[in-house]
């Protein structure tokens, strides 16, 4: 282990190589273009391959047939290019290939302020694209946690066999701070499971005892099929009700039914609090000072960061924060990852603090606004 | 027990007969395809385990359904960038991307633009039935002007597209049109094109006697067939400019384009171990 | 422990590589935990270039990347003083470029005033090491960080040639 003081991005790149990436494909946009110029010189160093395609939407297709070549594959891109890849990631939730998607949202709708921050698309990171699933969605608020989390979100896709979304921002995303770099062997990195059985035996999504199919790549005799139409186990496509409800409600379990092990989160204060200030992102540090700032003034408030967003741990939630009487969601948008809380916690009030800033919203104002709820 | 067909161990013999309409062109582009395959497999040129097919989504890109090497049916347009990425990870492979006209040269074009300029080591199988035979009849960018197509309902205003000359102004190593009534020498292009490196660019004219058919008013496969073959006409080693794409005074097919330019993988890898000394960990 | 360190000037001033060296230099060689942020108005001459730190021992309490009670500030320009003087806290230790600062205010701080400038232009011999004469003021003042430490991370970040300048720059302070 070594210590860097690094950007969100470049940590991001680091931890993309320890947990060992072989394939990167973006295409350069704001804030998210040095994630893929460092990995640009970097990667080829571990054996990797970096390309940049002519869009968005080659960039994550080519992920997606890197992973079935055998790669741990990764794109990053932020809100114009996420949307032209809701597609193909629709297509990797139902041939269920591990990828991870670094999504560093920036001020929207549109081209907005394409330098900085917000946290306009926390819902469409997992609810974008088509077909009614989730893709599990893990929010970083520092340099650190970025290389951290980046790390489990390579594990949990390769665990779960599924996309998965590392959603940062433009604060965090230029933010520096102390890292700590691990080795290969210092981490633990898990790998797809492969087929025990031989070729002419194996059905490419056939979860065998579990939900996760064992997967085979492309090149290594085993036929496989990469199937965007609904499938049976050995990925032939079957227009019946029963496959297409077999099929939805394996996809669903493996994401949700994982979601207490999928859960991550810190807290400051939690077990003295009445007032809970709940928030991800770079909006985390915000809300996370305006406890303690609350607390100075004499309030019991505190701070709980959610790190996993997506699949929402709903009974995890509730416990979390079984002891305090108030919750305020604090995000740097209308106040979206709130209807998600709102939907789950239904034995006290939650209250949205909507904030707009283009860069880190202020403690001292999130204080001033949730004074008048106290 | 029944006598096998000679491609049958190519094929995923369970999925057999396909999903395509009685009289359609793509089974013939299947056929030839697969016996080109297999001669080069017992050439000792191409390994099967290092075969792929990927298509996007129509008619012709469900042929990946068939075949029983590794195989992607993606989504619409996005064959090229899937297999090319197979092709860097794992340069062993044979990557072959199979689509029809909408799928390839309308909402892929994109793509097939920038993998021919790469010269990017992938043949390409574009079935030009000129029309959206899945989605039942809508133009396609190489529909013939004045065609009535459902989404023309008044006559195709546009001008078609050439993908021959595209992909011959663009660099592709190889560029062949061919027709399915003319399937030996479609077979033959396959066969050359299977061990080219670089970017193998493959035109098929094919029939859709169940929309194209029924649009001009030909819906017997046999008459469609007739029609077409009427408007083919064979050259041995035409010029690019001898490619025009026009209804009216037929088409030409053979081979335009035969080169020999490193292909992508070639040169990227060159680079890699130009900077570090094999590039691999 | 926990500290805000504000560092600003104008663009073209090497506020942004200074405080680079000095945020490495406390992440990779002090047991402080640290986080910061950079604003630039433009890559140009001229603008507001400021760089925040908040440096503390325990984890936790690195808690933001904005400054909002500087413990510790350097001003380089008089523009930027003005701008962001009411970040700064009553009984902070404050350094002034004397060089391009004329008015000072009256606030309630530790204020070191040296021409980092024209010491930089006079004594290393170029106006564009100031930012590391300033450096070494600090850091001989406050000792958050070993010199050796510095003087470490200017060899990693800045490009060869100018190695050897920087560090004179920094050790005319350090070194007195
Ligand atoms: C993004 C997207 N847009 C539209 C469609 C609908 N669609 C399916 S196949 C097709 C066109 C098929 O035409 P072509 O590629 O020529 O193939 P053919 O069926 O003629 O072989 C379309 C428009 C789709 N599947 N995905
Ligand atoms: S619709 Fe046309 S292209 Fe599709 S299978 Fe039928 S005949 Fe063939
Ligand atoms: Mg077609």
């Amino acid at each position: 282990m070594r210590y860097e003081y690094l950007t969100g991005n470049i940590a991001i790149a680091e931890a993309s190589i320890t947990a060992g990436l072989k394939f990167y494909a973006g295409y350069p946009i704001t804030p998210t273009s040095d994630i893929f110029e460092y990995l640009a010189k970097e990667l080829p160093k571990h054996g990797g391959h970096v390309i940049q395609f002519e869009d968005e939407i080659a960039s994550i297709n080519a992920v997606i047939g890197a992973s079935w070549a055998c790669a741990k594959s990764m794109t990053a891109t932020s809100g114009p290019g996420f949307s032209l890849m809701l597609e193909a990631l629709s297509l990797a939730v139902i041939t269920e290939t591990p990828l991870v998607v670094a999504y560093v949202m920036r001020t929207g709708p549109s081209t907005g302020v394409p330098t900085r921050s917000g946290q306009y698309d926390v819902l469409q990171s997992t609810y974008g694209f088509h077909g009614g699933l989730v893709i599990p969605v893990l929010a970083p608020s520092t340099p650190q946690e970025a290389y951290d989390l980046t790390i489990r979100a390579f594990n949990i896709s390769e665990m779960l066999r599924t996309p998965v979304v590392l959603l940062s921002d433009a604060v965090i995303a230029h933010t520096y701070g102390k890292v700590a770099i691990r080795e290969r062997s210092e981490v633990d990195l898990i790998d797809r499971t492969k087929p025990s059985v031989p070729p002419d035996a194996y059905k490419p999504y056939d979860p065998v005892n579990g939900l996760v199919p064992p997967m085979a790549c492309f090149g290594e005799g085993y036929n496989v099929l990469v199937e965007s139409l609904t499938h049976d186990e050995r990925g032939y496509y079957a227009p019946r009700t029963d496959v297409q409800r077999r099929l939805m409600w394996r996809l669903y379990k493996k994401i949700v039914e994982n979601s207490g092990k999928l859960f991550d989160y810190s807290s400051t204060y939690l077990d003295d609090c009445d007032y809970a200030l709940v928030s991800y992102g770079s909006t985390a540090l915000t809300a996370n000072v305006a406890a303690k700032l609350l607390r100075e003034k004499g309030y019991r408030a505190c701070s709980v960061k959610l790190k996993t967003l997506f699949p929402v741990y709903e009974d995890g939630i509730v416990n979390l924060l079984r002891g305090v009487k108030k919750v305020f969601v604090v995000e740097n948008n209308l106040g979206l990852y709130y209807r998600e809380l709102r939907g789950v916690i239904r034995d006290k009030e939650v209250v949205s603090v909507p904030l707009i800033d283009l860069d880190v919203p202020l403690p001292q104002e999130v204080v001033e606004v949730i004074k008048e709820w106290l | 027990m029944a006598v096998g067909h000679p491609l049958d161990p190519y094929l995923r013999t369970d999925r057999i007969p396909t999903m395509w309409c009685p009289g359609c062109g793509l089974g013939v582009v299947l056929g030839t395809l697969l016996r080109a395959i297999d001669r080069r497999i017992k050439e000792g040129l191409l390994k099967r385990e290092h075969i792929a097919f990927v298509g996007g989504i129509g008619c012709t890109a469900r042929m990946t359904l068939y075949p029983l090497f590794d195989s992607a049916h993606v989504i619409h347009g996005r064959a090229i960038p899937f297999a090319l990425a197979v092709k860097v990870v794992k340069p062993e492979m044979k990557m072959i991307v199979v689509g029809g006209d909408g799928d390839i040269a309308a909402i892929g074009g994109n793509h097939i633009l920038h993998a021919i300029r790469r010269n990017a080591d992938i043949l390409v199988v574009m079935v030009n039935n000129m029309i959206y035979g899945m989605t039942g009849g809508q133009l396609a960018p190489t529909t013939p002007r004045g065609l009535y197509t459902t989404t023309t309902p008044y006559g195709n205003p546009e001008k078609e597209i050439n993908m021959v000359k595209l992909a011959a102004a663009l660099g592709a190593n190889y560029v062949a049109r061919g027709s399915i009534t003319h399937p030996h020498l479609l077979e033959q292009v396959f066969y050359k094109a299977l061990v080219k490196q670089g970017l193998a660019f493959i035109e098929v004219l094919s029939t859709c006697p169940e929309i194209f058919g029924r649009h001009i008013g030909l819906r017997n496969p046999v008459d469609l067939y007739t029609e077409l073959k009427k408007r083919v006409v064979v050259k041995t080693k035409p010029s690019v400019d001898e490619s025009d794409y026009d209804w009216e005074k037929g088409f030409v097919i053979g081979e335009f384009v035969e080169k020999d330019e490193p292909g992508y993988i070639e040169i990227y890898r060159k680079y890699i171990s130009k900077a570090f000394g094999g590039g691999e960990e | 422990m926990r500290l805000e360190i504000l560092i600003a000037g104008r663009g073209g001033q090497g506020i942004l590589l200074l405080g680079h060296i000095l945020g490495r230099a406390i992440a990779k060689h002090t047991n402080l935990h640290i986080l910061g942020s950079e604003i630039y108005a433009a890559e140009t001459r001229g603008g507001d270039s400021r760089v925040d730190l908040v440096v503390a021992d325990r984890e936790e309490d690195a808690d933001f990347i904005k400054v909002m009670r500087a413990d510790i500030a350097l001003f380089m320009h008089q523009l930027q003083l003005d701008a962001y003087r009411d970040l700064v806290r009553d009984g902070a230790v404050v350094f002034l470029d004397k060089s391009n600062v004329s008015s000072v205010p009256q606030r309630n701080w530790r204020i070191y005033l040296e021409p980092y400038t024209d010491i930089a232009e006079k004594e290393i011999g170029t106006s564009r090491v100031a930012n590391l004469v300033a450096l070494g003021h600090i850091v001989k003042v406050t000792s958050i960080v070993p010199p050796g430490a510095i003087e470490d991370v200017i060899k990693e970040v800045v490009s060869k040639e100018w190695v050897d300048i920087n560090i004179k720059a920094f050790r005319y302070f350090t070194q007195r």
